[in-house]
């Protein structure tokens, strides 16, 4: 009678990391994009397109085997819910970091130097974001082996804070990029509409991220 | 001649049926711990090879009682104890041949089930409906529920207080040489008063009722405190200081330590409930064939001897490799996890031992393991899985009842 080994299920927890490292990975690749846009480096824009999507497909990939491995006869620790929906943003988060690839690709942009310096603090942020959602949920999986409980959830707790915090000033770097290139004189129409795209997709991404990280407050504050 | 016939044949029906219980069942007992790393496989083998015996031998006699005289009613067959004899060497090969099927067929079986049904069956073949006391029958089969749910709870309860108590704590590493030393002693104390309140009787026949249980309680503290004290003694000067994350790590060391323990309390309930599986019936056949089938007389001591050997050596010959298969994959349960499904488990299985209730550890120990999962102790634990096992607990009575009555008719027309 050896059955109490198949007790135990394929735990989610490690899988999830993984998806929340591929995806940082994604995000990631936004610097050397916006770098490549400032240099306007069209070719290489091209390449780093193709190296975003081949991420994103991949993290797509992980993502799909934690929906395939929770099946519904599993009991597990936190609500099941949580756990898709924590899938569903991350995997938003990657298509608004391809979709920043995507729309660089467009059309050569010519980014007028003064606002230069506010689009890279915002493509900072955004990164900034994603690397601490990275740390919660490494977090979170070592957490998972201590039942969620004690001093250290409570610091997972802070960083998720942190996460939130992130994702309001990224808000209004924003804001402040908008102002500018819609303030700005001698700015074609087209080179608006592209970087107000850019920004969006931006925005995005801490939106989600910040979705996320309070999908993991829900998972650790109860099931 | 037809005696000496009966004695060859139940003994090797017996033997074969403990051989199974030591083949297949122990390993699910040890399996959390060597899975966690707790015990290394050498030392498991060796460990549950002396408790499963030192189980089966001072407390298998209360199940085995039962199996023999609670579930067919030996008065009925009281001047014809050949048929007695028959129907419960049929039993025993009924179960050891379904056990053998189920196995083959990668089905949860348990011992228990198997012989009671099959115990069941030959009853009913034989003498109808009548012969079944079903009023004991009843409470038996209410602790098929009650058990895993107790073990549920309890192990609930404990594996929450540890979360609550240690591991909340900002100094984990200093509860733990508290909490840790109430664990030894809770275990010792139940492990030496069941061993005692045994074992006692046997030595000093005089001894009885309260004056009995006085003792043994008295035996079980003695050995609470000593042990408790010295696991304190022995762990107070460990580190208290370091990260949170060291001292979670040093914690679940510790409990590793605890777990050895609890490893062998577990082989210790285990033997001490189903070595009965395989001895009772053989208890039942010597009796019958001594001819005071109806006089309830104890276990003769060498049967519980012969009964805990049969064991030890289906552990030795072929368990340590289901041990070694259902280990390895045990990886989730660290520690803390498996002190308390074990505590837990362990202690329902022994109380039922010494009530003289036949249950099936391995359901104890599902559910034990759920009720660590309630206090959010696993990653995934697969439902599934614990349906299935409790679909093969109720297909399991009725194929082995039938079984068994066929075997009855077969061997009653052989042996006539």
């Amino acid at each position: 009678m050896q059955s109490i080994n198949q007790l135990f299920g394929e735990s989610p927890f490690t899988h999830m990391v993984d998806h929340v490292r591929k995806i940082h990975q994604c995000v990631k690749l936004i610097r050397p994009i916006a770098a490549s846009i400032m240099a306007g480096e069209t070719d290489k824009l091209r390449l780093l397109q193709d190296d975003m999507s081949r991420t994103e497909y991949e993290a797509d990939l992980l993502k799909d085997e934690i929906r395939k491995n929770l099946p519904r006869r599993f009991f597990l620790p936190v609500n099941r819910d949580d756990i898709l929906s924590f899938v569903r943003q991350l995997d938003r988060m990657a298509d608004d970091a391809e979709d920043f690839a995507v729309v660089s690709t467009f059309r050569k942009l010519d980014i007028p130097a003064d606002l230069q310096p506010d689009f890279m603090a915002l493509v900072d942020k955004v990164v900034q974001v994603s690397e601490m959602l990275l740390d919660v949920a490494e977090d979170l999986a070592r957490l998972q082996k201590e039942s969620f409980e004690g001093p250290e959830a409570e610091q997972v707790l802070a960083k998720i804070q942190q996460v939130c915090h992130m994702e309001w000033e990224s808000d209004k770097l924003s804001r402040r990029c908008a102002r500018h290139y819609y303030s700005a004189t001698g700015l074609e129409a087209v080179t608006i509409i592209l970087l107000e795209k850019l920004c969006k997709a931006l925005t995005g991404i801490a939106d989600h991220a910040e979705n996320v990280g309070k999908n993991l407050r829900l998972m650790i504050i109860r099931r | 001649m037809t005696e000496q016939v009966f004695l060859i044949l139940a003994l090797a029906a017996g033997f074969y049926m403990a051989w199974n219980i030591g083949a297949n069942d122990v390993a699910n007992a040890f399996g959390t711990s060597v899975g966690s790393g707790a015990i290394t496989f050498r030392q498991a083998l060796v460990f549950a090879a002396i408790f499963e015996f030192a189980g089966a031998f001072l407390v298998g006699s209360h199940v085995s009682d039962t199996i023999k005289g609670n579930i067919v009613s030996p008065t009925i067959f009281a001047d014809q104890p050949l048929v007695y004899a028959t129907g419960m060497l049929a039993a025993l090969l009924a179960a050891g041949i379904w056990l053998n099927l189920a196995t083959y067929l990668g089905q949860p079986v348990s011992t228990t089930h198997s012989i009671i049904g099959a115990v069941i069956g030959f009853g009913l073949m034989a003498e109808g409906l009548d012969s079944v006391q079903w009023h004991k029958m009843g409470r038996i089969a209410a602790s098929w529920f009650v058990s895993p749910l107790t073990g549920a709870l309890m192990a609930f309860l404990i594996y929450y207080t540890i979360r609550k108590v240690v591991l909340r704590s900002d100094h984990p590493a200093r509860r733990a040489t508290i909490v840790l030393p109430v664990g030894f002693a809770a275990t010792c104390f139940v492990m030496f008063f069941s061993g005692v309140v045994d074992l006692l009787p046997r030595l000093l026949p005089n001894l009885k009722g309260s004056a009995l249980h006085a003792t043994a309680v008295a035996a079980g503290l003695v050995t609470a405190l000593t042990g408790g004290w010295v696991a304190w003694w022995y762990g107070r000067t460990a580190t208290m200081a370091g990260t949170l994350e060291e001292q979670y790590h040093l914690v679940e060391q510790r409990f590793g330590r605890l777990q050895i323990i609890t490893a062998c309390y577990m082989a210790f309930a285990h033997g001490a409930n189903d070595v009965a599986n395989a001895i009772g019936p053989v208890a039942g056949v010597l009796e019958a064939l001594k001819g005071n089938i109806a006089a309830k007389t104890a276990v003769p001591t060498w049967v519980l001897f012969f009964g805990g050997l049969g064991i030890v050596i289906g552990l030795a010959t072929y368990g340590y490799k289901v041990m070694a298969a259902v280990g390895s994959k045990i990886t989730e349960v660290t520690p803390t996890r498996g002190f308390s499904a074990e505590f837990a488990t362990a202690t329902t299985v022994l109380v039922a031992s010494l009530i003289g209730l036949p249950i099936s550890t391995t359901f104890v120990l599902v559910g034990a393991v759920m009720g660590v999962g309630f206090a959010r102790g696993f990653g995934a634990i697969d439902l599934g899985v614990v349906k299935r096992i409790f679909l093969s607990w109720v297909v399991t009575i009725p194929c082995s009842a039938l079984l068994s009555a066929l075997l009855y008719v077969v061997l009653r027309s052989l042996l006539a």
